[in-house]
């Protein structure tokens, strides 16, 4: 409507003013009318202001309109026009490149697939913006998905495509008009590209070789309803009967409010089901699931949300993460000070536990002049381990892949045990958890200590009494602490909350104030004392390639013997064999091996990343590292990994996946002389992808920015009437230039008999002859 | 009828009993009456605590040296004193605790010391109390036992694991009772008096199954918390006393350790 409007008024579409250059194409004999024109309008003037008769308000009207209606005069006569680039027709290439993905089968468009209006329009030779096009270029039309390939014929436009390339697509369609004169590129598509390479590389160049593009939007910019299960944040690998607290992220339209249930599958076979509320329109939240990984293996979990009445997209309802399901003993060293009870009913729970093993070293007796300390151990995998007490070599330490530090004072380790220590956490990645006592923390002499740095709490070396009588706490979760995997004493949140609130309380002889935690850590329960105080009880913290924690409490036994609890209320072993287990959870072995990405279509390359280290942790840089990928059907296919010079003991390969299914890949290291080093393992998965399905409405911003920036045009599917003259007045390719004379624009015109009607007008009424 | 015929009897008994007693008392054959410390309040750190049990007018925290109270105080202040020392545990050496099946402050103290088991008796409630101490990681030391107090012990004991059974530990010299602090012999353990034969230990696990979890160890036909009232008084040689607590300290190790 406004288009029409303007163009009845000003004779040209509004484009051809956007693109063309104005300039006055007036001779000397105009220039010279104008000029007597100009005269006559200061004679006006004069004039006007000479006759006394009138007043200064007719006075001043007059002379308005007659000044305006001489300058719109002298306007038309000095022959204003624009000047236009114009593509010779059938001397310029158009590149059309129409995106065939599956997300073109989205029936947003009134109940019409997107790819309607590519098949309509664009489908055949005789289509009616395909014809347009043909009359004044030459089209080269293209089809892309995750390649890009010249179209041969519109059969093969199957809109199947599983994932949007869009930067690789243009430069495809680029490259292949390298050297013709190309007057710009179309690019018909609903703009969901989920290409990991942003498209700014793309964009320059295109700006580089002045190249336009004219974006056709299809489809809606929001959908009206649709239900998301955006992302699922799962870890890579953990050990079997892990409870895990996943974060999955929902988006939703056209159903705020309504309660649905968000189910977890494992390989079909239900695991978890809890009832969700949906945020409110184009919001997304984040709900908390959690489930238990029972068998052993690659895994593929489903998290999915039952299809809605009336939705638009039912495809995006799930997602799947790959969960690699390992078992095996996890073994973490208790080191304890003194014969107390703690360690007893730590070690009970963790019996309970088949993937842990605790070992412990419990000083039975203090050292003396004759006599070295005195140690109990327990759970040892032989005589010799341990046999003179804590390890003396980070190759023995190393070993293990956690480290629970009892009541065990600072000075009963040597200077260098104690830097092992804190490389055990900052260098090999370990999992170190310090616990309350008198001989801990403060009171144990390990502030300002090298294991004080990668602790959560900054320790006060001022402090060195324990508390008595201790503190008494009421333990309680913190928020951060009620979805934290290593605080789940229940299967769910509302369960746990009551459990926490039934424990009985604990004790504490160190002092440990919540504003001590150190910036980076994170409290996940707090106590409580009588008197008011708030206490850290369970606090950690990411250090170097490993984490610490705190337990600042010195008998979570009782909350197995407290008379209290009923004998068959296993809280206490849950809470250690889920705080255990997520004390090793991602340490890292001597092999590890990582595969970017993990899940691929068939035909994509994965690159394998390896890091192979010796007992101290240290990477091995002339390593002989294979890597053998087992394929779906059992080939096996061995894959040397080279290093790659950025780190020390990193290994890189690339396979590329030939089937769909699942790949094992099993990484092996061995030293130069052909001593084993270990072994690592991933699998990959390759399937078509649904990422077309996820946030599928038309991504309008994305491909109003490549127009923009381009010098093109972003037009929606329904205003693309204007398409081929933006193309051709873009100046691109081989061009002519062009008049276009205003001076005979009806707005012109109209200006003129306006402004002489106003003028007759002012006089009648004022009775002016 | 049978009511007052039962407290008749019973009152004859207990005149009979007190006479008894006031004379062996005035020979200085029997002890002063007993006195009592408050307990130990719960901190964290060890306290030595000795389990308390009705006798027939014998017990009671004020009456004539009850058989649950043998040996008391001085079988545990000196006790505490050499496991504190020998050891680095840190426990009360200041006093000690009594209580009984039914405090709930028991389970605060995972391991128990009883003696004299030829007189215990347990309510029903305290037998729940007792499975429910032992089940949750519980320990229990049993001492100063003569031949004779096995069948009534054996009998409390039943109702509170009927399905549980004793084990000889002569015959299992590997279990780390006997090598929990000190390497210990368990046919070269002395006894103070003969009660009843050779000495030997005897012990019920959890499921019966003698790689699991102890929860009881019962010093059958001995009494080594005598050597520990007495070590200073040289009535005994040095090595004999030695031994007791050498058994001991590892049995309270145990306890504190598995």
């Amino acid at each position: 409507m406004f288009e029409s409007i303007f163009s009845s008024l000003f004779k040209y579409e509004r484009l051809v003013f956007e693109q063309g250059q104005f300039v006055l194409g007036a001779t000397r004999s105009m220039w010279l009318v104008a000029g007597a024109a100009a005269v006559a309008a200061l004679y006006v003037i004069w004039s006007y202001s000479q006759v006394a008769s009138l007043g200064a308000r007719d006075k001043g009207v007059l002379l308005a309109t007659r000044t305006a209606l001489l300058l719109v005069a002298m306007f038309a006569i000095l022959r204003p026009m624009l000047l236009l680039k114009v593509a010779v027709p059938q001397q310029n290439f158009v590149g059309i490149l129409l995106d065939d993905s599956r997300s073109m089968g989205v029936a947003d468009e009134q109940g019409r697939p997107r790819s309607a209006f590519v098949q309509e329009q664009l489908g055949r030779a005789d289509a009616p913006l395909l014809a347009a096009l043909t009359k004044r270029f030459v089209p080269r039309v293209f089809r892309f998905s995750s390649t890009a390939e010249r179209l041969q014929s519109s059969a093969d436009l199957t809109f199947q495509g599983t994932a949007t390339r869009l930067g690789d697509a243009i430069d495809r369609a680029r490259d292949e008009l390298g050297g013709l004169p190309v007057a710009g590129l179309v690019v018909v598509t609903d703009g969901a590209d989920n290409a990991e390479a942003t498209l700014d590389e793309t964009i320059a160049g295109l700006k580089a070789q002045g190249l336009p593009v004219f974006s056709v939007g299809v489809g809606k910019d929001n959908l009206s309803h649709d239900v998301q299960v955006t992302r699922v944040q799962t870890p890579r690998r953990v050990l079997k009967g892990a409870a895990l607290v996943v974060d999955v992220v929902v988006a939703q339209t056209g159903y705020a409010g309504m309660k649905v249930p968000l189910v977890v599958e494992d390989e079909g076979r239900m695991v978890s089901t809890q009832e969700i509320t949906l945020p409110r329109d184009g919001e997304t939240q984040t709900v908390k699931v959690r489930f238990k990984t029972t068998d052993v293996g690659p895994r593929n979990f489903h998290f999915r949300i039952p299809v809605q009445p009336n939705e638009e997209v039912t495809q995006n309802n799930q997602r799947e993460s790959l969960i690699d399901v390992f078992s095996r003993k996890e073994k973490i060293l208790f080191v304890e000070g003194e014969p107390r009870y703690e360690p007893k009913f730590v070690r009970m729970a963790t019996l309970k536990d088949e993937n842990l093993q605790l070992v412990l070293l419990q000083r039975t007796a203090e050292a003396t002049s004759n006599d070295a300390d005195k140690y109990y151990r327990l759970g040892v995998d032989g005589p010799d381990e341990l046999r003179v007490g804590f390890p003396t070599t980070r190759a023995e330490l190393f070993g293990y892949r956690g480290i629970i530090l009892g009541s065990m004072e600072a000075a009963a380790f040597t200077p260098e045990q104690q830097h092992m220590l804190e490389d055990f956490v900052d260098v090999r990645g370990g999992g170190l958890l310090a616990i309350g006592g008198a001989r801990a923390f403060s009171e144990g002499g390990w502030a300002g200590t090298p294991l004080s740095n990668a602790l959560p709490v900054a320790l006060d070396a001022g402090r060195r009494n324990p508390i008595y009588p201790p503190f008494e706490l009421t333990v309680r979760p913190t928020r951060a602490g009620q979805s934290h995997p290593a605080t789940q004493i229940a299967d769910t949140e509302e369960a746990a909350l009551s459990k926490w609130k039934e424990l009985p309380p604990l004790s504490s002889v160190n002092t440990l104030p919540v504003s001590a935690l150190k910036p980076g850590a994170s409290l996940l329960l707090s106590g409580n004392d009588p008197r008011g105080g708030e206490q850290v009880v369970l606090a950690h913290q990411r250090y170097g390639s490993g984490k610490t924690l705190i337990l600042g409490v010195q008998d979570t036994w009782l909350w197995r013997m407290h008379a209290k609890m009923a004998v068959n209320d296993l809280t206490h072993y849950t809470f250690w064999q889920r705080l255990g287990r997520w004390l090793v959870d991602g340490v890292p072995d001597r092999v590890m091996v990582t595969a970017s990405p993990e899940r691929v279509q068939r035909g994509e390359p994965v690159t394998l990343i390896a890091t192979v280290n010796d007992e101290e942790y240290r990477g091995i840089n002339d390593a002989r590292v294979l890597a053998r990928v087992t394929a779906p059907s059992g080939k096996v296919e061995d894959v040397p990994m080279e290093w790659t010079v950025e780190e020390d003991g990193e290994f890189r390969a690339r396979f590329t996946p030939a089937e769909d299914g699942l790949y094992s890949v099993a990484v092996e290291g061995r030293t130069k002389a052909g001593v084993d080093v270990g072994r690592g393992a991933v699998s990959v998965k390759a399937a078509p992808s649904d990422a077309e399905y996820f946030d599928a409405a038309m991504r309008a911003p994305l491909l109003r920015r490549i127009a923009d920036e381009t010098g093109g045009r972003f037009l929606r599917a329904a205003d693309t009437q204007s398409l081929v003259d933006a193309i051709a007045y873009s100046g691109r390719g081989v061009t002519v230039v062009e008049e276009k004379e205003l001076w005979d624009m009806p707005v012109v015109l109209l200006m003129l008999l306006g402004l002489m009607a106003t003028e007759w007008l002012y006089r009648r009424s004022r009775g002016l002859a | 009828m049978m009511t007052r015929t039962f407290w008749r009897a019973a009152g004859i008994t207990i005149l009979a009993l007190a006479a008894g007693a006031t004379a062996l008392a005035q020979r200085g054959g029997f002890r002063q009456p007993m006195s009592y410390s408050d307990n130990v309040p719960y901190d964290g750190r060890f306290v030595f605590v000795r389990m308390s049990y009705p006798t027939l007018g014998l017990g009671g925290r004020n009456s004539f040296y009850p058989p649950w109270s043998h040996d008391y105080p001085d079988g545990e202040r000196h006790f505490m004193q050499i496991l504190t020392a020998v050891t680095n545990l840190s426990g009360h050496v200041d006093g000690s605790s009594i209580m009984s099946f039914d405090d709930p402050e028991v389970f605060k103290n995972p391991v128990i010391y009883l003696c004299e088991p030829g007189y215990w008796s347990i309510s029903d409630a305290q037998v729940v109390a007792l499975r429910s101490y032992l089940q949750k990681g519980g320990f229990l030391i049993v001492d100063d036992f003569p031949s004779v107090a096995w069948s009534n012990f054996e009998e409390q004991m039943r109702r509170v694991f009927p399905q549980g059974s004793w084990l000889d530990m002569n015959e299992l010299p590997a279990h780390p009772i006997f090598h929990a602090f000190y390497e210990v012999d368990a046919n070269n353990i002395p006894t103070y008096y003969d009660l009843g034969g050779k000495p030997d230990f005897r012990a019920m696990f959890e499921d019966n199954d003698p790689t699991k979890r102890m929860y009881v160890i019962a010093n059958y036909k001995n009494d080594l918390s005598e050597y520990w009232e007495f070590s200073e008084t040289g009535l005994k040689p040095v090595d004999e006393s030695n031994e007791a607590y050498k058994f001991g300290v590892n049995e309270f190790i145990y306890g504190i350790t598995h």
